[in-house]
């Protein structure tokens, strides 16, 4: 199990950004990952293995309607 | 179409240009005025010059900007409403502001910068 | 043809003004035209109510105050309609800055409302001497009203001989008042259509002319009402010309400032818009597929919040019809951000207009969610024709939409039925039908009639005449205060519904937009967070419309800087530009903490007016259950393993074994519970008793201790 914004998610082998995206179905092009705090730029996110545990962030950068 | 062509390789930067420009236009000598830039960061020369590629005209809100029957991109300055779209979106960075005037400045390929550089590096293409 | 529109016409009045011109953003002077004595005079702008409202909305609101009484109707003459564009508006420089704001008793709610426009009726109104125009009374005969900036004339003319409906009537009117072709960009028309006549949800088009595509183009100030109030005074259109809109109009206290601003912008958006929303490319319509993907799109009436037609209403597949390339289409000079899309050359199939090739402006997202997939239809040529409809007949997409998606579910429960809506079948989907109601409303026949009510006065009609169930009809119908709803699914989002329900004018997102915040990003958990969001974004966005500026810019666009922000909702490198713009062009010297206090004066104003008007209480802030969870047994079952869960973890309660109606009963109440608890943390927040009045405490923090003010909350201390 993971947290995904808080809230949990189930984990799976091979885990990665881009993976977690398309299972949240997370569309927006403007999104901040962080992993337990730490930013990871966009050119990582298809090889940036999430684990088992890990806190992940993704902020869209959408405020309005 | 006429248009001011540069060659960086020669230039030495060492801004007769911009002085020409801004003296031919505004009477006084100051770069910030000029239609053209000169940059030099350590020893590599960056000309900033207008390529007339006309990208800026469709931007214009009142259609200030058009090309003259020499294919030189020229702003109407009565039209003008001084929103600087064309300043921020020239892909070559050379559409230029000075606070004092509330009209972009361009470089109308008119030669003055080309007879008195001293290196050779400015021409016009005809 | 238009030379001989403009003999009929009769002059009923003139008034000649030396026109002021704009010093540091105001011209301390605005317009008074009474159309029922036809008269028409100046008055001064004074520091105090430059310093305590600013402008736009703010002016508004206190002509607006000065004007009416607590038993004033909107249809009343001396409602006023109030235009002004604020201090800001009119650079050129940066992209968003031509925003005027509408204020007048709504007949949507009975109380003060106010709506933002873009188009060039606000900066030339300033251009031409005045910050704020107040319209009073009402004309005998239709009237056109007249601002000529450069000679300093204002006339009130019959005009009996022009259309009504907007796409006919402003390029009428462009061409009569316009001295040549090049002129015609000096000129704006505001306007509203045939169906403003005859409904409640009439808005106000704002012309601009379009000196590429040779076209007048239309923007809406939609929300509220205000194009039925402007039919009502037997207004046909105000019509402004200004000829020399210069770079430095405004006479702005620091023009490099501005400048340097204004570039910065350009080039960010330059940089990035193509990597973002693609605003330029797409206008608002990229939000269609967003909320589609997030389970937010309204679908059926708010039933739902996504279907897989959504995909049909993406982004990609309304630039195959936008006329872009790259031009200019801003909605002001120096709208580098651009959203105003445009269809050229639309055959319409439907109405008196079928066969003719028309301009639309937009759709926007609001439109196509609103009269598409909340009414279950995935149509895009449908979606264009209904856009193209409502703003030519003067009517608000939203509430048209919401209006007739909350008719459609009444339908297929048999509250109303073929008999009752003289034949039409107001199924889900049914997109002549909903052609057909629109059409009725223009010319006030038929079930478009009712439909033009809206879902308030609906609600009891169906009750009285139909024995309809009134729980039923407050839990489905999509309006609280008497306005209909915005277009977002705010189910899931506590912080959103607080967001809708405790807005002033009631369900518009223009005040506050935290879906993504609270319920994608998780960034609300406690209610002191979800309370401050909901203070600070509303005060922020209403603060855009006192100074008459764009809301999109602040955030369709954002720079590289943000993602390091501790706080990237508020893209304060952005609310750093507002701040510097309007300190360069007033000369004041305000930061971050000065503009929220100059909004929050103007808000605690507007709540006291609601409470004046015989609104304003907590029991206005009440919303319908279907905009906090799911009222119908298939609303539950869609999501039914998300609900499950919710009773699990945040009741303790253990779904299995119950029946879904038990499990919506608990989730119901719930969720009532949470937004009591909200509406009680943000009236904390915002300095209201607990019945959501404007302590005494609070108006004196913010200056709006006048005496008409104190007397409104004593009474309800």
């Amino acid at each position: 199990m993971i947290k995904v914004n808080g809230r949990d998610f189930p984990w799976e082998e091979g885990l990665t950004v881009t993976k977690l995206l398309e299972k949240k179905n997370y569309t927006f092009p403007s999104i901040v990952i962080k992993i337990n705090d730490k930013t990871i730029s966009e050119d990582q996110w298809e090889i940036m293995a999430i684990e088992d545990g890990d806190d992940v962030k993704a902020i869209h950068l959408i405020t309005g309607g | 179409m006429k248009k001011l062509i540069k060659n960086e390789e020669l230039c030495t930067a060492c801004g007769t240009c911009e002085q020409v420009c801004s003296e031919t236009y505004f009477k006084e000598e100051n770069r910030e005025k000029a239609s053209l830039r000169v940059e030099k960061e350590v020893d590599v020369v960056k000309l900033t010059t207008c390529s007339q590629c006309g990208e800026c005209i469709e931007l214009c809100p009142v259609e200030a900007l058009y090309k003259d029957k020499n294919g030189v991109v020229r702003i109407n300055k009565q039209e003008c409403v001084g929103c600087f779209s064309c300043v921020g979106f020239c892909p070559e960075g050379a559409m230029f502001y000075h606070v004092e005037h509330i009209e972009p400045l361009k470089c109308i390929a008119c030669g003055m910068c080309v007879k008195e550089c001293p290196e050779g590096a400015l021409s016009i293409e005809k | 043809m238009n030379y001989n529109l403009k003999e009929n016409h009769k002059l009923l009045t003139e008034f000649q003004y030396q026109p002021s011109k704009a010093d540091k953003g105001y011209t301390n002077k605005s317009l008074y035209v009474n159309l029922s004595d036809n008269k028409i005079k100046e008055k001064e702008v004074t520091e105090m109510i430059k310093e305590k409202f600013i402008g736009g909305r703010g002016f508004g609101l206190w002509y607006l105050w000065n004007a009416v009484t607590p038993n004033t109707k909107w249809n009343d003459p001396e409602n006023e309609i109030i235009i002004s564009p604020g201090p800001v508006a009119g650079i050129t420089q940066y992209p968003g800055s031509g925003k005027s704001l509408v204020v007048t008793l709504s007949p949507n709610t009975g109380t003060v409302v106010d709506s933002n426009v873009g188009g060039y009726f606000g900066p030339l109104l300033k251009f031409s001497g005045f910050d704020a125009l107040e319209v009073q009374g009402k004309a005998e005969n239709d009237v056109v009203v007249f601002i000529d900036g450069n000679k300093g004339i204002v006339t009130i003319e019959e005009a009996p001989e022009e259309a009504v409906d907007s796409h006919i009537l402003a390029e009428q009117l462009t061409e009569i008042y316009s001295e040549s072709e090049e002129d015609k960009k000096n000129i704006s028309v505001v306007s509203a259509g045939t169906a403003a006549e005859h409904t409640t949800f009439g808005m106000l088009n704002f012309s601009f002319y379009d000196v590429r595509r040779k076209a007048v183009r239309l923007k809406q100030a939609g929300r509220g009402g205000i194009g039925t109030v402007l039919r009502d005074k037997k207004i046909k259109a105000v019509v402004v010309r200004f000829k020399g809109v210069k770079g430095d109009s405004n006479n702005p206290a620091d023009f490099e400032k501005i400048a340097k601003t204004g570039v910065k912008l350009h080039k960010e958006i330059c940089r990035l818009d193509d990597s973002q929303n693609r605003m330029r490319h797409n206008g608002t319509t990229f939000l269609a597929g967003i909320m589609n993907d997030y389970n937010l799109l309204p679908t059926e009436n708010f039933r739902f919040g996504s279907h897989p037609d959504g995909k049909l209403l993406t982004a990609k597949e309304w630039i195959k019809y936008f006329d872009y390339n790259g031009k200019a289409d801003g909605c002001w000079y120096g709208c580098t951000l651009g959203c105003a899309k445009v269809v050229c050359d639309f055959e319409l199939t439907s109405g008196p207009y079928q066969g003719q090739k028309v301009v639309v402006d937009g759709p926007e997202y609001e439109t196509i969610a609103a009269v598409g997939s909340n009414l279950g239809i995935f149509d895009k040529e449908y979606i264009l024709e209904v856009n193209f409809y409502c703003d030519t007949y003067g009517i608000d997409t939203i509430s048209f939409g919401t209006t007739t998606a909350f008719l459609m579910e009444c339908y297929q429960n048999g509250i109303i039925n073929k008999e009752t809506t003289g034949g039409l079948e107001l199924t889900f989907g049914n997109k002549e039908v909903a052609l057909k109601l629109l059409h009725q409303m223009a010319k006030g026949e038929g079930f478009g009639k009712i439909a033009g009510l809206g879902i308030r006065k609906q609600k009891e009609l169906f009750v009285k005449e139909y024995a309809a169930d009134a729980e039923f009809l407050n839990d489905i119908g999509m309006e609280c205060k008497g306005l209909e709803y915005a277009e977002y699914v705010s189910k899931e989002s506590l912080v959103q519904q607080g967001g809708f329900g405790l807005a002033n004018k009631g369900p518009q997102h223009d005040e506050a937009w935290l879906i993504f915040m609270d319920q994608v990003n998780n960034q609300l958990p406690t209610f002191e967070d979800k309370a401050e969001a909901l203070h600070y974004f509303p005060m922020f966005r209403t603060w855009l419309g006192l100074v008459g500026m764009c809301k999109l810019v602040w955030n369709d666009i954002v720079p590289e800087s943000n993602k390091d922000n501790e706080e990237p909702a508020k893209i304060t490198e952005h609310v750093q530009n507002y701040v510097d713009l309007y300190n360069a062009v007033t000369g004041n010297n305000i930061d971050i903490n000065g503009m929220l206090d100059q909004s929050e004066g103007v808000y605690q104003f507007q709540r006291v007016f609601n409470l004046r008007m015989g609104y304003g209480t907590r029991e206005y802030d009440q919303v319908p259950y279907r905009s906090m969870g799911p009222v119908t047994l298939a609303e539950y079952q869609s999501l039914q393993e998300q609900y499950d869960a919710q009773l699990k973890e945040l009741l303790g309660v253990e779904p299995e074994g119950k029946s879904s109606e038990e499990k919506m009963k608990l989730l119901r109440q719930y969720r009532e519970g949470q937004y009591h608890k909200i509406t009680d943390a943000v009236y904390e927040r915002r300095g209201w008793t607990r019945n959501g009045i404007p302590t005494l405490e609070t108006l004196k923090k913010f200056g709006m201790d006048f005496p008409e003010l104190v007397e409104q909350v004593e009474k309800h201390q």
